[in-house]
Parts: C-alpha cells; structure tokens; sequence
C-alpha cells in the first residue's frame, strides 16, 4: 500500500516537473494567443484540451502554468528553508537572548494566516510572482524554524551530547557529529511538507486575482478565469482543477515516503 | 495557579495581537501613493485639493502619530470611511462579519464532529477500513484546496444534478470546509487515541472489569480534549484562506469578500480594518482555546 | 505444604510475540493466604505472565493453546475478554508498577475508586461512599483525599490508591507487578509493610513480582525463580533464600548478599594528597516556568571533597540533589552560586569554562548508557569521539579503541556493533571504556549501575573498583542503594532536600549512623535474609 503511493507520487512529480520544463516547448499553441473561432471549444485533435471563453488553447496554458505554479512554489519553499532554518539555527547558536527573539517573531508569523500575509504583501507591492513567493516564505518559514528547534532541543538534552562536552567537544563538534545528520532528515522531510502547501496557497492567491500577471497564467487564475463559464466549457475549468489536485498529491505522497525514510521515529507531518 | 498561567497567556495575547496590528498598519503604509493619490486617480484633484485633504485626512503626519490616531478612533468604534462606498467602514465590517461567523463556526461544527467520530471510532474498532478513511480524509485536506473541492461540487451538484443553487448557498462551502478541517484534525487525533489505548491508566480501567464504553468515555476521551483543542486553534487559523476563497465563489457577503475587493479596489481603510478584525479575531479565539485547554488539564495547575 | 488445593493453578503457559516465545511453558501455584513471589529480572516475562492472568495482554501477544489456568478450582478463561471482565476486580485484582502513570490524571481519586466499587457491584451511592472511606482507612489514607487529583498525591499515596482500587472488588488473589520499584526506599518499605497487614486482615493470596530479592524476602511465603521465559527454581522462600539449589539462583542470591555483607574494604592509606575536587558552598536553583513563578533549590549550600585517588559517595533518594550536584562538579551545568575547585582549579575563578587539560580529565558516566551512546554511531565511533577531540591521529585510534574495549572486559569484535545490539551492561562497559579514554583524574558515576539488572550491578562495580585501584583516579559515586554505594565508597556523603545531612568514612556512616534520616534509610533496606522470611507459614 505505500509502496503503491510512493511509486504514484514519484510518477506524478516526474512528469509536471517534466511538462513544466519541456511543455510549453511541445505545445502546439501560444498560452496567449486566441483563437476567435473556437471559444470554449470541447477537446479534439486540434486543442487536446479544448480552448477557454476567449479562445486559447487550455493545453498550452496549463503546461506554461505548470512552469509559473511550480517556480513560484520552488521559489517560495526555499525561501522559507532560509528564514526558517538558517535563521532559526544560527538564533539557536547564538544563545538563549537572540533565540527568544527570534522565535517570538516566528510565533508571531504563524499567527497569522499565508493567505492574509500575502494580501498585505500584495496590497504593499503590487501584484506579481515576487510579493506572492516572498510572503510564501514568511508564511512557511515557521515549519522549518520549529523544526531546527525541535531537533535542536531533541538532541542536546541527549546525554550523548553531555558527553561530548566532558571530551573538550565544542559547538562546532557538536554540530558536525551529532545535530547535523539529524538535523539535515527533518528539514528535507519539512521540505516535503511545504512544497505541496505552497502550490495549494499560491493557486488560492491566484485564483483570488492576486497572484501573478494575468499574463502568465497560473492553475489557481485559469479556474477563476473559467469560473463564470463552468456550465458552457466545463472543461476549461476542470483541466486546471485536476491538474492541481493531482499534482499536490503527487508531491505530498512523495514527501511522506521521504519521511518515512529519513525520520521514521517522528509522528505524522508538520511542526504545526 | 490558575491565575498566573491565565495572567502569562492574556500578557501573550496582548502582545501578539498589538504586535499584528502594527504589522498590518505598516504593510498598508509602505506602498508608495497613499488614500489621496487614490482618490486624486479616481477624480481630478489639483495638488492644492489633494494637500487639503491630506490634512483633513491626517496624512502629512507621521506614521506613528497615525497609527496613534487610528487606534484612538478604532477602539472609540470609529474605523474610518470606505474610499470606494463613502460608507463608514465599521458599518461594512459589522455587517459581514455574521456571514464569516456562519460559515466558519458551521464549518467547525461539521469538522469536529466527523474527526471525532472517524478518529474515536477508528481508534476504539481498530478496523482497518476506518484508518484508512482517517488517512484518507487527511490527504483530502492536504492536496485539494477548498476552491477546487467547490469548483467540483458545483458543476456536480449545483450544473449537473440541480440539487443546489449555485450562489448564496451556505449547503456546499460549509460542508466542503467540514471536510477540510475534519482532514487537519483527523490523525493527530486517531494517533493521539491509539497511543492512549495503550496507556497506563486505561490499562488500570480495564484491570478494574469496566465495561467497554465507560472506559472510552472517561478514560480515552479525556485526552482527546487537549490534543483537539491545540488543534482548533490551527484550524481556524487555516480556516481563513478556506472562507475567503469560497466566499468568493459561492458569492456569500463576508469578511473575506469584503477584504477580497478592498485590495482590488485599493479601499486601505477597509482593507485595514478587516485584516485587523481577523487578525484579532483569531488571536482572541487561539487564546481563549489555549486557556480551556488549561482548564481542563487539572495537572497544568501547577 | 497444605493439603487443600491451591488457591490459584497454572499449568503449561506459553505466550508468543512477534519475536518468538517470552514466556515458556510456565507451572505455579498459589496457595490460599500465601504470597507467591515471582523473581526475575528483566526480560525473564514475569509481568507477562502476570498480565496474562487478568487478561491484560498487549494486542500483540497471544497466550498459546494449552494452558490451564484455575482459580479456586475454576476454569479461568484468560484469553475470553468478555469473560475475564467479569473476573477482573472482583476475583483477581492487579496493583501496576509506575502509580502516576496508572491514574486517570483527570478524574479525581474518588471518582476513581468509585469506578472500581461500582464495577464490583454496589449499586447505591451511599453505599459506595461508605465503602469508599473504608477503603481509604485501609490503606492508611484521610477519607479527605478522595476530592483530589493524582498529581497532588506523592508517590506512596498514589501506590496506596491503585491498592484501594484493586481491594475494592474485594479479590481473592492480588497480583501485584513490581509496586515498590518505582518508589523511593523510605516509601517502598511502608508500602510493603501496608501489603502484608491487608493480605494478612483479608486472608488473600498475593503474586507478587519482583525484581527485588529482598523484596521479596519480607513478603513471600514461596518462591519461582523465571529466567528468560521459564522457571528455574521453585519452593518455599525459606529454603531458596538458604540453598538455592540451580545456579541461575545462586548467582542472585549471592549477589545481593555481596553487596549487603560488607563495606569497601579500607585498602590504602589515608590520603595526604590534596583533594582531587572540592566542593564549596554550592547551591542550583532551577528558575521557576513562566514569568511569575518561584525558582526551586536542587542544591543547598553543599560543601564535601572527593580525595585523591579515593571514592566518595552520595547517596539520597529521588528529589536529593545529587545528580544536580554531580552535574555541577563534571561541568556540565552551572550553579547559582559557590566553588568546585577541580585538580587546583576553581572553576568559578573562570567563569565555569574548563581550561582544555582540566575539561577532559574529570568525566563523567550517566545512568542510561542507551541514552549516553549516540544510537548511529558504532561502538569504534563513539570510542573515537574522545580520542579525536584530544588529537589523536586516526590510525591509532583503533588501537587504543581495542585496548579500551579489552580493559573493560569486552571484546573487539564489538567495536563494529551498534548499541541498541548490545546489552544494557554492555552498553555500560562501552560507557566507562569513553571515559577512560580521556585519562581522568576524577570519574563522576550518577547511578551507573541503578538500570542494570542485580547480577550485572555486581559485575560493573567489580570492574569500576579495579579499575580505580589501576589508574588510581578519584571517584565521585552517586546512588539511592544504600547497600550499593556503600559497598564501593571509601566515604558516604547522605543528601537530603538538597542538603548533606551526614558524612563520614563508609562504614561510620552505614554502621552508626548519627542522623534520623540515614537511620531511616538504613532501616528501609531489605535483606534477602531467610530469617527475615515468612516460609513458616505465618501470616504476621
């Protein structure tokens, strides 16, 4: 049974990272382009997926939306690795003063919503991938910071750790042997987390308008877009839905075999 | 002790939520062009009318003493006037917030009301069907954003079955967002059980010849309490995006609407106070969750 | 023995897991109004056994077909659960090992105890009340109690509340896993003494497992001896405790007396030499949670001296201060206020940062070796560790990691195995093995050998006293066994609420004690003596 779900997920994450990067090269049309005479036209072998309310071709703009969704969610994982985790680790190293700091800042974060953070990013700079990804991050930095602590306070409390303090270990020493390779376990396996969660808050950003330019559609703005015609042209609005549904579960079934594999002493999930 | 602990969480409360709302006054103001350029866009105003009005208005100020003049006028009731509208904006906000309020309190109901049935049930049964259910519902939870569930439910059963209209329902996004919150609940809370089922002291229950439910009544049950409890907090919290985004398609007048078209719009005033009045709102309510939490708990007294 | 048949018949129990047989074929019997103590220690399936008579097996485990098991000449099903709901608390009752974790934190002690009496069958709440305070008055506990929750009950109360519970179906078997090994001394030989008084006033038969053969000494009338899943030895306590006839026997019997018989033997001259480390007016205080609550004193202004080349030992029992204290003097935690002068160095006069020579030569060795050993790491890893931080070149690391291993009476083909595939004394071996590494002056145990199992306990104190007479370092030994302590300590140091409240040579201090409460230590010590036994019979 999980080795089904591992080999499901591994399987879709290959292939919408694949589209992502070769896609909109395969595609037959422009994302943008319009095809006047076809509006909400059902699938066939012209328009493999049929086309929208104003004619472009829904292949091509979920292949190009792929490559934007997954960027911006990429983008914003890995911005939360960094304030999270590097921040949280070196507050950690510093020593109880800049730690308290640092984490009630973190508390503070998490008190608040990813989805209301980022409207008052938006409405501070504008729409776009940028303010979208950078409160991505914010939103997201608390998984990893939690995480290092929890590790962090895990192992010290370790008499192994005690130990090595009696054999002239330093904090160095003491990272390099014992914290690390725990440490390095749990914030893959949060990466695992976060990854499906930042498509999930990206597409409801954009599907609320707020995302990036209209321009350069994403899965959340292709279902708003397609919205008001769901009755007419229920394919345009389905492809983006299922290809989201999808692909978040083929990322969080993947993060969960790679927690089984790096953390198994660990409970279900997040640092939440 | 009660008190003390009371006293530490009202003391974090405090702080969180002022801190919030300074975060959230300086988000609004760091956008360069405030209110009045806004205004000067929608309406030609020469630039001796737009420094009248920043006066009027209180915007040559400085930020702080804005911020100051704000709190001042909020706590009085006073949040300003809607750029868009001209309405006051206490009034717009008093008025959606009993539709946030519906569907995000029926939603809670819903949720908790199948996390603990399936996670009691599974936890108690050891039936593998009903685990898998609890993995399943979890899954749900993390991999379908609630605009795709209700996409789905509306082309199933507003288009194509006609079961329900299709806008102003509360029907589908109160039980979609059930779903939802059941997931975020669900296996904590079946993991929580299970490890209780073999603990020490329902051990000690069974030893004393109790019958079945009694022992899950008084003996299980009580230590779901604390671990749904830290969890509702959570919930809400992600019961945000989840309102807000059904608000908008089924087309139901609340707080996420509301804030929704204020950024569209540019409306700061409403947009700060909506923000703050959710912000608030879940400070309060994660607050008041962590003290019953410490109710209940007699050991956390000391 | 009595000619009526035994209150309670096993024959041929097995039980099975998932990794194989852990309790094989086991025969007993318990006579009426006698107690059967169950002796082994861990891993021998004891508690399995006793569990498996109340039906309160682990799902994974399963009693194999075969067995017999008859209470007061019954059939009793203890594999039928609904059946056995019947039979529990009111024919067999059971008293747990760890009280704080056995109650129900949220329901207070009334309600609990109520549960049981009403589970036994009294309908009316008067009548349950009634019986309640009874109950209460039996065990030696204020009627009061019954509105307050478990966390503010000590120890031995919570102990006397679960036997409450487990009388108030009035059973006529006890089955008791191990009730006093949670306790502190001092409460555990009141605990005891309460058992008998109850079995003795109720006539009831009790199975009571231990690990402990003193223990079982004061309680039992008969005796098994389990090892690995089988009885080894059974009889009256009297003759087992006298001549225990198998070997596996004899090698608890003889550990336990070693350690009672007599004191370290005053083996070197009186000490000339400066005091290895001195300990000056130290006081810990553990600062209180939140920001409204009062700080804890661990440590109250203790002063002692470890001597050169010699063993001090501190002895004091759960909440003493001694393990903070032994923190403080291996430099892993900071006092509020005080000295320790380590080897010439007063460590506060440096801001409690050892100079790199004085760091490695005081180490110290932890109660749980498992926890001690960084489970990734192979035994030559763990041992490297050391020898890396003082410089020592790789490839003579493993050199030295095989003369460490040999010292400590192990061999090299354990450098490649991890810990969790060696035993707990082992483990302990591996453990003092590390420290040694580091050359010390000064070796802090804190209850090195409190988690081993007896014939082990003997073994590891054996290895750490010739050890000491080799390399000659200081020792700071840190125990709640009195016998323990006093058996490897030149001098005893007794702790109290933080505080010394006596110290002097080893055998002043075990001999004629001076305080009142290390008399009342000395006198909660069991003796696997066979005068101390009940084996004739009485019930007194």
């Amino acid at each position: 049974m999980r080795r089904w779900g591992t080999l499901l997920g591994a399987a879709i994450t290959i292939v919408a990272v694949l589209l992502a990067l070769v896609g909109p090269a395969i595609a037959p049309f422009d994302p943008l382009e319009q095809d006047l005479l076809a509006l909400n036209g059902p699938p066939g072998p012209a328009h493999w997926l049929g086309t929208d309310h104003i004619g472009r071709d829904v292949f091509a703009r979920l292949v190009s939306g792929a490559r934007t969704t997954l960027a911006i969610a990429v983008a914003g994982t890995m911005g939360a690795f960094l304030v999270g985790a590097v921040l949280g680790s070196i507050a950690l190293a510093l020593g109880r003063i800049p730690e308290r700091i640092v984490f009630a800042g973190i508390d503070l974060v998490r008190a608040m919503p990813a989805v209301l953070l980022a409207l008052l990013m938006i409405a501070a700079m504008g729409a776009g991938a940028v303010p979208v990804a950078i409160a991505l991050a914010l939103s997201f930095a608390p998984f990893f910071a939690l995480t290092a602590r929890a590790v962090y306070q895990r192992e010290t409390a370790q008499p192994y750790v005690a130990a090595a303090r009696t054999f002239g270990g330093g904090k160095l020493h003491i990272l390099r042997l014992h914290l690390a390779p725990n440490l390095a376990g749990a914030l893959v396996t949060q990466a695992g987390i976060v990854l499906p969660r930042c498509i999930v808050t990206e597409s409801v950003l954009s599907f609320l308008g707020l995302g990036s330019s209209p321009d350069s559609p994403t899965w959340g703005r292709m279902v708003s877009d397609a919205s008001p015609f769901m009755e007419a042209a229920p394919h345009a609005i389905l492809a983006p839905v299922l290809a989201l549904v999808l692909v978040t579960l083929g990322f969080v079934l993947l993060g969960d075999a790679l927690r089984l594999r790096l953390d198994p002493l660990r409970r279900s999930g997040s640092a939440r | 002790m009660r008190a003390v602990h009371a006293a530490n969480r009202l003391a974090v409360m405090i702080t969180q939520g002022a801190a919030l709302v300074v975060l959230i006054f300086v988000l609004n103001r760091v956008v360069p062009g405030d209110t009045v350029d806004v205004l000067a866009l929608q309406g030609d105003l020469t630039p001796a009318q737009q420094a009248e009005m920043r006066r009027e208005l209180g915007l040559d100020r400085s930020s702080a003493a804005q911020f100051i003049d704000w709190s001042a006028r909020a706590l009085a009731g006073d949040l300003g006037q809607s750029l868009r509208f001209g309405r006051p904006v206490a009034d717009m906000v008093a008025q959606a917030i009993p539709t946030t309020l519906a569907l995000a309190a029926g939603s809670f109901i819903v949720g908790l009301a199948l996390a603990l049935g399936l996670a009691i049930g599974a936890a108690m049964t050891g039936s593998r069907a009903l685990a898998a259910c609890v993995d399943a519902v979890n899954l749900w939870s993390i991999a379908i954003p609630t605009f795709c569930a209700g996409v789905v439910g509306i082309l199933l059963f507003s288009i194509w079955l006609g079961w329900l209209p299709v806008i102003g329902s509360f029907v589908l996004p109160v039980l979609i967002l059930g779903i939802d919150n059941a997931g975020q609940i669900v296996k904590p809370l079946h993991e929580e059980l299970r490890e209780a089922s073999a603990a020490a002291h329902v051990r000690t229950a069974r030893a004393k010849g109790l019958p079945p439910w009694r022992i899950a009544v008084f003996h299980l049950l009580p230590t779901a309490a604390p671990v749904t409890l830290a969890l509702s907090g959570l919930v809400l919290t992600s019961l945000v995006a989840g309102t807000l985004t059904l608000e908008v398609l089924f087309g139901l007048p609340g707080l996420g609407s509301l804030t929704l078209n204020a950024v569209r719009g540019r409306d700061y005033p409403v947009l700060q106070a909506a923000a703050v009045v959710i912000a608030l709102g879940l400070v309060l309510i994660n607050g008041l969750a962590d003290l019953l939490n410490r109710l209940i708990d007699p050991r956390l007294e000391q | 023995m009595t000619s009526t048949p035994p209150l309670l018949r096993v024959e041929r129990l097995s039980i099975t897991g998932p990794s194989g047989r852990l309790v094989d074929n086991v025969s007993l019997c318990v006579g009426h109004g006698r107690t059967l103590a169950l002796i082994g220690e861990s891993g021998s399936g004891k508690s399995l056994t006793a569990l498996s008579l109340m039906g309160l097996l682990p799902p994974a485990l399963s009693v194999e077909p075969g067995a017999r098991v008859a209470l007061e000449a019954q059939a009793l099903p203890i594999t039928d659960e609904r059946a056995m709901r019947a039979v529990r608390g009111r024919r067999i009752a059971m008293v747990f090992q760890d009280p704080m974790a056995c109650l129900n934190p949220y329901l207070t002690i009334g309600f609990q105890i109520d549960e049981a009496l009403m589970a036994a069958g009294e309908r009316t709440r008067d009548r349950r009340r009634e019986r309640r305070d009874a109950l209460l008055g039996d065990v030696e506990l204020s009627p009061a109690l019954a509105r307050r929750y478990p966390h503010e009950l000590s120890g031995g109360q919570q102990q006397r509340v679960m036997t409450a519970i487990a009388l108030a179906g009035e059973p006529k078997l006890l089955v008791a896993d191990e009730p006093t090994s949670a306790l502190d001394a001092t409460i555990a030989a009141e605990v005891i003494g309460l058992l008998r008084r109850l079995q003795a006033e109720r006539r009831m038969a009790m199975l009571f497992i231990t690990h402990d053969l003193g223990v079982a000494s004061a309680l039992a009338h008969d005796i098994a001896v389990m090892k690995s899943g089988a009885i080894v030895e059974h009889g009256a306590a009297a003759t087992i405790l006298a001549h225990p006839a198998q070997p596996y026997t004899q090698r608890l019997v003889s550990a336990r007396q070693a350690l009672a018989r007599g004191a370290r033997h005053a083996g070197h001259a009186e000490g000339e030499d400066a005091p290895a480390a001195t300990v000056s007016n130290l006081t810990v205080d553990y600062p209180g949670r939140g920001w409204f609550d009062r700080p804890v004193r661990a440590v109250d202004a203790v002063s002692l001296s470890v001597p050169a080349g010699r063993t001090l030992g501190i002895v004091g029992e759960s909440g003493s201060g001694k393990s903070t204290l032994a923190g403080v003097v291996a430099g892993l935690r900071r006092p509020s206020s005080g000295d320790v002068q380590l080897l010439g160095t007063s460590l506060a006069a440096t801001g409690w940062r050892f100079p790199p020579a004085t760091r490695r030569a005081c180490q110290i060795i932890f109660q749980n070796p498992a926890g001690a050993l960084n489970p990734r790491l192979t035994v030559a890893s763990l041992l490297a560790e050391p020898l890396g931080l003082a410089g020592l070149p790789r490839r003579e690391r493993r050199e030295r990691a095989v003369a460490a291993v040999e010292e400590v009476g192990l061999k090299p083909a354990h450098l490649d195995r991890y810990p969790h595939e060696l035993s707990g004394g082992q483990r302990q071996r591996v453990c003092i093995a590390r420290a040694l590494l580091s050359q010390p002056r000064v070796l802090v145990c804190d209850e090195v050998v409190s988690a081993l199992d007896m014939t082990v306990q003997v073994d590891v104190l054996t290895l750490l006293r010739d050890l000491q007479e080799r390399r000659r370092f200081a020792m700071l030994f840190i125990g709640h066994d009195l016998d323990v302590v006093g058996w490897i300590s030149d001098e005893v140091a007794v702790m109290h609420k933080g505080a010394v409240v006596e110290i002097g040579p080893a055998k002043q201090v075990l001999g004629a004690p001076t305080h009142p409460y290390t008399r009342r230590l000395l006198a909660s010590r069991t003796h696997p003596s066979p005068s101390d036994s009940r084996a004739d019979g009485s019930t007194a």
